[in-house]
């Protein structure tokens, strides 16, 4: 017992010297990293151009003392290099960048337009590789150069990237990850869809130091600012790898409801009784089933939409107390939500002639023999299906009101 | 005896549970699926049969010669140079599976979470490990696998559960789409996995009461073809059949868990789980070659074998592929043949020749 006694001093002290020096072979001093927030891929005749948005953590420091009407430091710097191939260019962009360069937190990737048109594939394999990348980045397709969409900042969120992360996680159109994206190139039957990312004219920053809006004033001083925020615009199309079409923001809401990604949206549905009035609902339920049917030469899909609503909105004065005004306004939304599918079906039938509704993922569960005959000219068949949609609409609350104080 | 110690049923079937799923956890699903796509899940239970058959072995041999190891008892049947020469066979199959192991996970260590820190550095600390638990006997390791194996379930559960939101079940279908080649083809790794539990017969002495052998094969086969089910089955309702693309489809699946911002990054329990499970294995396995040389060279202890067996060991570990791709285009190609004719042919085969030996006498 005393043996062990005269050994407790030393264990302990191997012990303390293990504690220290835990880690010290692999580690990453937070001010040795250079944190990427976003990373956009373009063509370029060398091959690809990266472009990364970095955070310059001294800027984010200090909340407070930014405020004030002082000089804003810059919270990021955007940086480019070309390679032959993605990693390429990640190591070019490291003759630049001083620290190591940290995938870890990447929220948005972005791919440009030219690239997207020749193939995904080619660059996106880095990132489902690389093990310091995360599958759960967001992708985003943007016309033209992805180059220029990370040259911009937001003015709530810190970041752009940061703006277009919390965009995508409100599901205004399809949201993919690069785990989805992984999955929607390389499952049976479907085909990729990317939403629309780029810079729009968003509205006049306010504050001390800005140009100020003085009504009669001469022109310089009626101008303010005028701010170009990342927005959501409509959804890529995409034949396996290749971009091929775009859908508008009204077409994305059609695919969102024939994809069953609905989580919330907003339906406008034209007045019962007076003809230029509408009626807002909002969109709180939904959800899709598609079944296939095959009968040795025609294809056709029954696709069965269900939805629940609030009304929000009249402009005119419909009485939503009586059960069959109600009913018919219920059938006005089925008729709406219907219509904006069809929008989209015709679009990616007639125009595209891609399977761009995961259709094919349907038929390949049930087909599974025919499938192996018919898989490779899928987008064939689909374009030549025949689609019956049936919508089921229920608008569940009204709101704070009952029906509408009518006009005197 | 070499062995003081005793493990009781309990332990016995933590040891079996923990040494078979440290090896498939993560990489099982992409491995099956390799070859029976969305149906993997039918290859695993077409494994777990398999295994089966192997525990049925174990209970057998285990009854027949209760108070010997597998090393002691070939000679028993087989006469002293045959049964020696397989003995020693039987050996350098444990030497390999533990190197496999080790290799494994340092390398899984090294590739994701300390790509600085050399190789074989992390090899050494594990075997260092693992040879100071030796040193205290099979007791001690079924005591402190008693404390890990809670651990790993609890971190598998928590994380699968928090993968629900992730899943599609509908992911699961086409049913059957691959053909039964391509189903048994695919239940081979698993099964070879499973049949390791064979290394049990090296224990069977230093359990407490005997007659609870056949319930604690069948519990662990069952434990662990179910845990491999339900891995499989969740890494398909994640990543739909891309998973036959990943190394490690449990680290991914891990990766992707997000709950409202607010519980993500979890890959860290991962590693609990890989570091905790593959040390248990490479321990148990390194313990089994060292117990076994030293009866095969019929030594009165085995403590002085441990170090000089370490260095083989993590020598080894260095020396079974160049790369990942190597050991994995090994654990898919030759390995399960390997593998299943030490568990269940060549065990088939001893059993037989022991019951014909038996009535001869």
């Amino acid at each position: 017992m005393s043996k062990n006694k005269a050994y407790c001093p030393l264990v302990f002290l191997l012990v303390i010297c293990c504690l220290l020096s835990a880690g010290c072979w692999d580690r990453e001093e937070l001010s040795d990293l250079a944190i990427i927030l976003a990373a956009g891929i373009d063509a370029d005749p060398a091959g690809v151009e990266l472009t990364v948005q970095v955070v310059r953590p001294a800027a984010f420091g200090g909340g407070a003392e930014r405020q004030g009407g002082q000089a804003q430091e810059n919270d990021i710097w955007v940086v480019s290099e070309k390679g032959r191939t993605v990693y390429e260019a990640r190591r070019m962009l490291k003759k630049k960048v001083p620290r190591q360069i940290y995938w870890g937190h990447n929220i948005i990737m972005v791919v440009g337009e030219d690239i997207a048109r020749e193939g995904l594939r080619n660059v996106t394999n880095f990132f489902s590789r690389f093990p310091r990348a995360r599958e759960t980045t967001w992708v985003f397709v943007t016309p033209g150069k992805a180059k220029e969409l990370l040259k911009s900042h937001s003015q709530l969120e810190d970041t752009s990237a940061q703006a277009a992360g919390n965009m995508a996680r409100s599901a205004i159109g399809v949201a993919v990850m690069l785990k989805d994206l992984k999955m929607m190139a390389n499952v049976k039957g479907s085909n990729p869809v990317l939403p629309r990312l780029e810079l729009t004219p968003s509205g006049a920053p306010q504050g001390i130091g800005e140009y100020e809006n003085i009504p009669g004033g001469d022109e310089q001083q009626f101008i303010t600012k005028i701010h170009a925020e990342t927005t959501t615009t409509g959804t890529g199309v995409f034949d396996d790898d290749k971009l091929v079409g775009w859908l508008d923001i009204g077409e994305t809401r059609g695919l969102v409801w024939l994809r069953d990604e609905v989580e919330k949206g907003t339906v406008i549905i034209p007045s019962l009784t007076e003809a230029d009035k509408r009626t807002s609902i909002e969109i709180k339920k939904g959800s899709t089933e598609v079944e296939p049917f095959y009968d040795g030469q025609n294809i056709w899909f029954d696709v069965s939409i269900k939805a629940e609503g609030d009304l929000l909105e009249q402009q005119s004065f419909e009485d939503v107390t009586d059960p069959k005004i109600f009913d018919k306004m219920e059938q006005a939304l089925a008729q709406a939500i219907e219509a904006r599918a069809r929008e989209c079906l015709e679009k990616v039938q007639d125009e595209f002639g891609v399977d761009a509704l995961d259709f094919g993922k349907a038929f390949h569960r049930k087909y599974k023999k025919d499938w192996a005959q018919m898989g490779g000219k899928w987008n064939e068949h689909f374009s030549t299906a025949s689609v019956n949609i049936s919508v089921d609409a229920e608008i569940r609350h009204t709101g704070l009101e009952s029906k509408r104080a009518p006009k005197e | 005896m070499l062995e003081g110690g005793k493990i009781d049923g309990r332990q016995a079937v933590y040891l079996c549970i923990t040494f078979v799923i440290a090896t498939a956890l993560l990489s099982l699903p992409g491995i099956v699926a390799a070859h029976a796509k969305q149906d993997a899940w039918i290859s695993s239970l077409l494994a777990t049969m398999i295994g089966l058959a192997v525990a049925g072995i174990v209970v057998k041999l285990g009854s027949l010669f209760p108070q010997q190891t597998l090393v002691e008892f070939t000679e028993e049947i087989l006469g002293t140079w045959l049964g020696k020469l397989l003995g020693l066979t039987y050996l350098l199959f444990f030497l390999y599976i533990a190197a496999f192991m080790l290799r494994e996970t340092s390398s899984f260590l090294n590739e994701i979470f300390l790509p600085k820190t050399p190789l074989i550095a992390i090899a050494i600390i594990i075997a260092l490990l693992g040879a100071y638990t030796i040193k205290h006997g099979l007791e001690v390791l079924a005591r402190v696998n008693q404390i890990f194996l809670p651990v790993i379930v609890a971190s598998v559960i928590f994380i699968f559960l928090l993968l629900i939101p992730e899943m599609d079940p509908k992911r699961l279908a086409p049913v059957l789409e691959a053909g039964p080649q391509d189903i048994a083809r695919g239940s081979l790794v698993p099964a070879a996995w499973i049949g390791e539990i064979f290394a049990l017969t090296m224990v069977v002495p230093f359990l407490l009461k005997k007659r609870e052998l056949g319930e604690i094969v069948l519990k662990s086969v069952l434990a662990v073809g179910t845990v491999f089910l339900l891995i499989i089955i969740g890494c398909i309702a994640t990543f739909d059949s891309i998973i036959e693309f990943m190394i490690y489809p449990v680290l991914n699946a891990s990766r992707i868990i997000n709950v409202s911002e607010f519980i993500d990054r979890l890959e860290p329990i991962i590693m609990v789980i890989w570091v905790t499970g593959g040390f248990v294995k490479v321990t148990f396995f390194y313990y089994i070659i060292v117990l076994g040389s030293a009866q095969w060279l019929r030594l009165k202890s085995y403590r002085p074998l441990t170090l000089p067996l370490g260095v083989i060991l993590v020598s080894l570990s260095i020396l079974v592929g160049d790369n990942i791709l190597e050991i994995l285009h090994f654990l898919s190609g030759p390995f399960p043949f390997f593998a299943l004719s030490f568990e269940l042919l060549i065990p088939l085969l001893l059993l037989a020749i022991a019951l014909v030996r038996k009535r001869w006498k």
